[in-house]
């Protein structure tokens, strides 16, 4: 009995490769990627059990399932097919190690059973979810009463134990579905995305968050289809598990606007799939029916596909489902991909962008102002203009918020914060181009590349100790993405050189007494960043009280105002920064502190009775001391 | 924020000086000046424009070059030695500090000033032709006279570059030595500086190339000019437009200053002063006209009152720069409220010309509806809230009151506003009635939206007694309840209606009324105004020796025009003795001041303005319950030190104060004074 019950897990085993072969021959009509396998599949254990769980863990219930359900299955299953072992198989001790580990498997049935009771949760899928703890719990019960059955009679083979057989192989059989057409290939496609993520900086604490360049001389840019991604994004789309942990972060999601991040994933899931209409989560909010028409080589977005383009064009690109995904699925560099292949192979641009678009090419500036207009809120405080060939100790790159009146005071206030530091510095002037940050969010890979080209042109043509910027955007191309196109700086956000200026003693601040301050972390700075520091002890050095939201740090709620949102309309069902501000209310802060052109922007957008907005320039600037 | 308002944020370059934004102030004359210097007042006046955004503010308005240009008659500005150097770098300094530019307006005068000041020298002009408004008969300036005035302007120039100023322009406007040149009605010479236009255009062309010789290349020097006299035998706007275009395509100015009309006689003087009776920016047009012909910058004022006509001139290319000099003068930081998306927090000029009116009459400037204006070394401009919280109720919803309740609740205090009728307001809501002068309503309408958004709980319709103030168990009581019309002291006064009836709709008078009037301001003009355009045949008799003699400059001649223009007649020097019932109509016996012969008239309706009288029973009910019997403390008051009563209250204890007509009738900017000076140090 006890060889029968080791065949059949090496049995199940071979069908599980069977299943995972099927699996790996629809990634590999993906794009072909090289992989490190043998350094990744080395780094499998350490990514899995360090990085995974340090994700996982932020549930502790999430946890506390996981492991007895997957050591259990896993460690359970490898200890029946050693059973083949005739050593192991006699020995009492070894079906008692068996035991625990399929009662741990099925302690997970029941936790894995417990989560969608009563009522399945908004965030999670119901479908096969819902008898997945009775094929784990069929498996894991049956092979434990068999264990038990064998620790009583390492060599009996009693009719009793038929049942428990029977039990355990219903359970595997239904495993086996689970494991080809449902939820549990996430083992198998997980394991695979681990060993070759396209990101394996993230890995061990880093953040790889920049987007990848594009060769625009291939035949295909962007994706429109499934087999466009890398077979590695196919495999990453099969490893979602659908926890529901970036539908809850996504702020689009939650203003009502036609994106669901776990949807789309599952969508793409599908599509590869050849379509059709399985997924039983939450869907996008909002968003036009689709007819759910997919294949590998089928077009992914339109009403006649599997995603509608509203979905696609609703990322703010904020990074908040990519920093929850427990398996670490690069949402983000899906949307991007797709948005390219919309962008550059069918020339469909967010509806809206299309003239920002053609002004970054025609103007170098999304708004087709003159250059020279940059600089103009700075007139008054004659900044020297650093020339071609010309040297200065800080180069501060304005952005494109420098246009608006509203950054314009912030820029003033950095400005005299840098003057009263006694720092050198100068800008660029006329000759500073747009960063092309919203081009690459939209997808636009072309346009970037000619604004990132004259821009690097124009940067390494001056010579500077580190460029500073109070746009976050421009922070993370300029320090994150140029470097791949040539483009090699210290690039500081003004919080960061502000910090440094006060923890330095060359700015000294008297904290102000001001009503409750609560900082908005931009989601530039601190998911694609990782500065989340620096403002916060400028903010407690020139203010009173500071309060945290409940959302914060590189768990931050995005303001509404990235990827291209604020130059469309957005169809939803509330605006995001509404969202936001209540969010801040809700703690009682009466000054919401912000980093970003673009938070100030759509957070000032609310409107009253919220918190005031003001920049940390603004308020370090008010609690300097001079003199 | 409003449409184009970017256009006015847009820097200007002139020569190489920036300029961050294009609203400005012009230089005028606020009658600050001491011993012809810009001393601390002045500059801190212009020094609060600069913290409150503006781009450029000019100073000086008719600053002298020249001793027989004198300072003395407007407190003016004296540049014609080298003393006055170290005021203009102390002034440069307090306006760069804040980021804005400052500049200096030049002149010599000519005829358009008085000999008998300080240095009593005969004026000058090119011609011996008198001056309406300034009535002096000059001399015919000869050569040496005008190399001497030349020399007096490059000098002057030299200090204005030593002293830190940013620019300077020349006055070449309202009948200025310059454009007295120019005009075939003050220049009738027939040597090189008279006949054709080119040669009335010299002088000016030597004045500006001294100019520029002393000051360098590297220096902005402008010029503000007409863009059409508007007076018969005047410049017209053709010549004008070639003066300019002259003048700027030699190269001798980096910008021109226009303006429309001219100042030589009463009624010019207010065309070229618009008052609230002109609709905004008239004379726009001139200043285009001007900015098509020329290839410098382009600066205008004339009532410029509000952002989003600015924005407009601006960014429809009318104009360069617009100045918003009374603008200014009403809220000195109109430019950072508009910056910063509040402008809706911006009190707007109503054009009541308060200001001018007083510096032509030889007194300071001062804003009819912003008491810190001018007082900026004593009276914020921001209130900043202080340590203590009180309850503070105010009684009377008229500007005094509601003044009071805005610094209160700027000063964090917990503020109750009661108010008799349905709407606060009081009496400017009444004046506000009479024809012309309903842009006083924006007096009220700042100030009324003011207190609302700080949260003074405003209760109109509510008549506050005795019983229900305590009820509010206040720390402070301030009494604004205003004045009632005073009906007159002469036998029969009960016959008559007061002007406040006729507007306020409790009195309609028809037929024929004689317009009694015993305080000369703009009352009884503008009810003359209504009830005659109401089809009476009016009348209108003072004791003065002139219809509306408290009136100043920009307006009088206002309702001057309008009296005469609806058939009034007016009578002046002439006193109101007795008026008694005949039949169903009133007699009236007016006494000659002059002559003591006295005349009847037969009227339908007597209606008089003899002032008001403090409606003060509130006052006296409370006063014997506060901690200071209802006494202000006067010297704690002028030195800006806190009322030693608030320190005296104890639980349950009020003080008590009365401010504005309560206390005695005066006028919109006592009010608020009041209001203010006391308020402040809550």
């Amino acid at each position: 009995m006890a060889l029968i019950v080791a065949c059949l897990a090496w049995g199940l085993v071979a069908c599980v490769l069977l299943a995972a072969l099927g699996l790996a021959r629809r990634w590999r009509r993906g794009r072909p990627v090289r992989v490190d396998w043998v350094a990744g599949l080395a780094a499998v254990p350490r990514r899995y059990l360090v990085d995974v769980h340090h994700v996982v863990e932020r549930r502790p219930e999430a946890a506390r399932m996981h492991v007895p359900a997957a050591g259990g299955l896993l460690g359970g299953s490898v200890a029946l097919m050693l059973a083949a072992l005739p050593a192991l198989r006699g020995s009492r001790a070894w079906w008692a190690v068996v035991a625990v580990l399929f009662a741990a498997a099925l302690w997970g049935a029941v936790l894995v059973r417990r989560r969608r009771r009563p009522a399945v949760p908004s965030f999670l899928s119901g479908g096969m979810f819902l008898w997945l703890p009775g094929a784990l719990g069929a498996y894991a019960g049956g092979a434990l009463l068999l264990a038990l059955g064998l620790l009583a009679a390492p060599d009996g083979g009693s009719p009793l134990l038929l049942a428990p057989l029977v039990l355990t192989v219903g359970g595997a059989v239904g495993l086996l579905v689970q494991f080809a057409r449902g939820p549990m290939r996430h083992a198998f496609a997980g394991t695979v995305w681990l060993a070759a993520h396209a990101r394996p900086g993230r890995f061990g604490g880093g953040r790889d968050t920049a987007l990848r360049p594009l060769d625009l001389d291939a035949a295909r840019l962007g994706a429109l289809a499934p087999s466009d991604f890398a077979w590695t994004a196919l495999a990453s789309f099969d490893a979602c598990i659908q926890c529901g942990r970036c539908e809850q972060a996504c702020p689009a999601f939650a203003a009502g606007q036609r994106l669901n991040p776990k949807a789309l994933v599952q969508d793409l899931v599908a599509a590869t799939r050849g379509g059709g209409a399985s997924y039983s989560g939450s869907p996008a909010p909002n968003a036009p029916p689709v007819a759910c028409r997919g294949g590998m080589d089928a077009p992914i977005i339109g009403a006649g596909a599997m995603i509608h383009p509203d979905t696609l064009w609703a990322c703010t690109t904020c990074r908040a489902c990519v920093e929850e995904c427990p398996m670490m699925i690069e949402h983000v560099d899906a949307i991007v991909d797709l948005r390219r292949g919309q962008t550059l192979m069918l020339g469909q641009v967010r509806p809206g962008a299309a003239q920002a678009l053609r002004r970054m090419r025609d103007s170098a500036e999304p708004g087709g102002r003159p250059l020279a207009a940059r600089a103009d809120a700075l007139a008054a405080l004659d900044v020297p203009v650093l020339p071609e060939g010309g040297e200065t100790d800080i180069l501060l790159w304005l952005g494109e918020g420098a246009f608006d009146l509203r950054h314009g005071r912030t820029l003033q206030a950095l400005v005299r914060l840098m003057r009263l530091a006694g720092l050198r510095f100068a800008i660029l002037g006329a000759a500073e181009p747009d960063c092309g940050d919203l081009a690459r969010r939209l997808g636009d890979e072309a346009t970037f590349r000619l604004l990132a080209d004259e821009a690097i042109a124009t940067l390494n043509a001056r010579r500077f100790q580190r460029i500073v910027t109070a746009d976050p955007h421009a922070l993370h191309v300029l320090r994150n993405e140029y470097p791949a196109l040539g483009g090699h700086w210290t690039v500081q956000h003004h919080t960061a050189l502000l910090d440094e200026l006060v923890t330095g003693g060359a700015l000294r601040l008297a904290p102000r007494d001001l009503p409750p301050v609560a900082y908005h972390d931009p989601c530039y700075l601190g998911r694609y960043n990782g500065e989340v520091a620096a403002p916060r002890r400028l903010l407690d050095a020139a203010c009173g009280t500071r309060v945290e939201m409940a959302r914060h740090g590189l768990r931050s709620m995005c303001c509404g105002g990235g990827g291209g949102n604020p130059i469309s309309d957005v169809d939803g069902a509330a605006r995001i920064p509404d969202l936001r501000m209540a969010q801040a209310g809700a703690v009682g802060a009466a000054i919401v502190a912000v980093g970003c052109p673009g938070c100030t922007a759509m957070l000032e957008g609310v409107p009253a009775p919220r918190p005031e907005v003001r920049d940390i320039a603004e308020l370090v600037l008010d609690a300097v001391v001079t003199a | 924020m409003m449409t184009n308002a970017e256009a006015l944020f847009k820097p200007l370059r002139i020569r190489n000086l920036v300029i961050r934004n294009r609203v400005m102030s012009t230089s005028h004359a606020p009658g600050y000046g001491r011993d012809g210097k810009p001393q601390e007042r002045y500059q801190l006046y212009h020094a609060e424009k600069a913290k409150g955004g503006i781009g450029l503010t000019m100073f000086g308005g008719s600053s002298s070059v020249e001793c027989d240009s004198p300072a003395t008659p407007w407190n003016q500005i004296a540049v014609s030695d080298d003393s006055i150097v170290p005021y203009f770098r102390q002034f440069a300094d307090r306006v760069h500090q804040h980021g804005a530019r400052l500049m200096i307006q030049l002149t010599h005068m000519g005829r358009r000033t008085r000999w008998d000041t300080d240095a009593w020298l005969p004026v000058i002009a090119p011609s011996v032709r008198r001056e309406p408004a300034s009535r002096s008969i000059p001399k015919e300036m000869e050569p040496e006279d005008i190399a001497r005035v030349v020399r007096a302007f490059a000098d002057a120039a030299r200090r204005c570059r030593d002293g830190g100023l940013d620019g300077l322009e020349i006055s070449a406007a309202h009948g200025h030595l310059v454009d007295q040149f120019w005009s075939p009605s003050a220049n009738t010479r027939r040597d090189a500086y008279g006949g054709s236009l080119e040669h009335r255009m010299r002088f000016g062309i030597e004045v500006l190339g001294a100019i520029r010789e002393a000051v360098g290349d590297d220096y902005v020097v402008g010029m503000r000019m007409s863009g059409d006299e508007l007076l018969n035998g005047g410049l017209t706007q053709d010549e004008c437009v070639a003066i300019a275009a002259e003048y700027a395509g030699r190269g001798l100015v980096d910008f021109v200053n226009i303006v429309g009309g001219q100042a030589r006689d009463d009624m010019a003087h207010a065309v070229s002063l618009p008052n609230m009776s002109f609709p905004v920016a008239p004379f726009l047009h001139l200043a285009s006209a001007i900015k098509r012909a020329v290839d410098v910058p382009v600066f205008h004022a004339q009532r410029i009152t509000d952002l989003a006509s600015a924005a407009r001139a601006v960014a429809e290319g009318h104009v360069d720069m617009v100045a918003m000099t009374r603008a200014h003068i009403a809220d000195p930081h109109l430019v950072n409220k508009l910056a910063e998306g509040r402008e809706d927090d911006i009190r707007q000029c109503v054009g009541a010309g308060y200001c001018i009116d007083r510096i032509y009459v030889g007194g300071d400037a001062l804003c009819l509806q912003n008491a810190a204006t001018g007082r900026e070394a004593t009276m914020p401009h921001d209130i900043r809230p202080g340590d203590v919280r009180r309850r503070v109720v105010v009684v009377g919803g008229g500007v005094a009151g509601l003044e009071a309740a805005r610094v209160c609740a700027l000063r964090g205090h917990d503020v109750v506003l009661f108010e008799r009728e349905g709407a606060t307001g009081g009496q400017v809501n009444v004046a506000a009635r009479a024809g012309w002068r309903e842009a006083l309503s924006g007096v009220v309408r700042w100030l009324d939206a003011q207190v609302r958004k700080l949260g003074v709980e405003v209760r109109t319709g509510a008549e506050a007694t005795a019983a229900l103030v305590a009820a509010e168990r206040p720390d402070v009581v301030i009494v604004a309840t205003g004045g009632a019309p005073s009906p007159g002291e002469w036998p029969g006064a009960e016959l008559a209606s007061s002007t406040h009836a006729v507007l306020d709709g409790t009195a309609s008078p028809t037929g024929s009324v004689l317009l009694y009037d015993e305080m000369g301001q703009h009352n009884a003009a503008s009810v003359a105004e209504v009830l005659a355009t109401r089809g009476c045949l009016v009348e209108l008799a003072t004791h003065d020796r002139m219809i509306a003699q408290e009136v100043g400059t920009t307006n009088q001649p206002v309702h001057l025009r309008e009296l005469y223009r609806l058939g009034v007649v007016l009578t002046p020097n002439a006193e109101l003795v007795e008026t008694y019932r005949e039949g169903n109509r009133l007699v009236a016996v007016l006494r000659n001041t002059m002559t003591g012969a006295e005349e009847e008239r037969v009227v339908d309706h007597v209606v008089v303005e003899c002032g008001t009288l403090p409606r003060d029973a509130l006052y006296f009910a409370l006063k014997d319950g506060s901690v200071n019997r209802g006494q202000t403390d006067l010297p704690a008051l002028l030195e800006g030190r806190a009322q030693p009563a608030l320190a005296a209250c104890g639980v349950g204890e009020y003080a008590l104060f009365r401010i504005g007509d309560a206390v005695a009738g005066r006028n919109i900017h006592a009010a608020l004074y009041d209001a203010l000076r006391l308020c402040k140090d809550f």
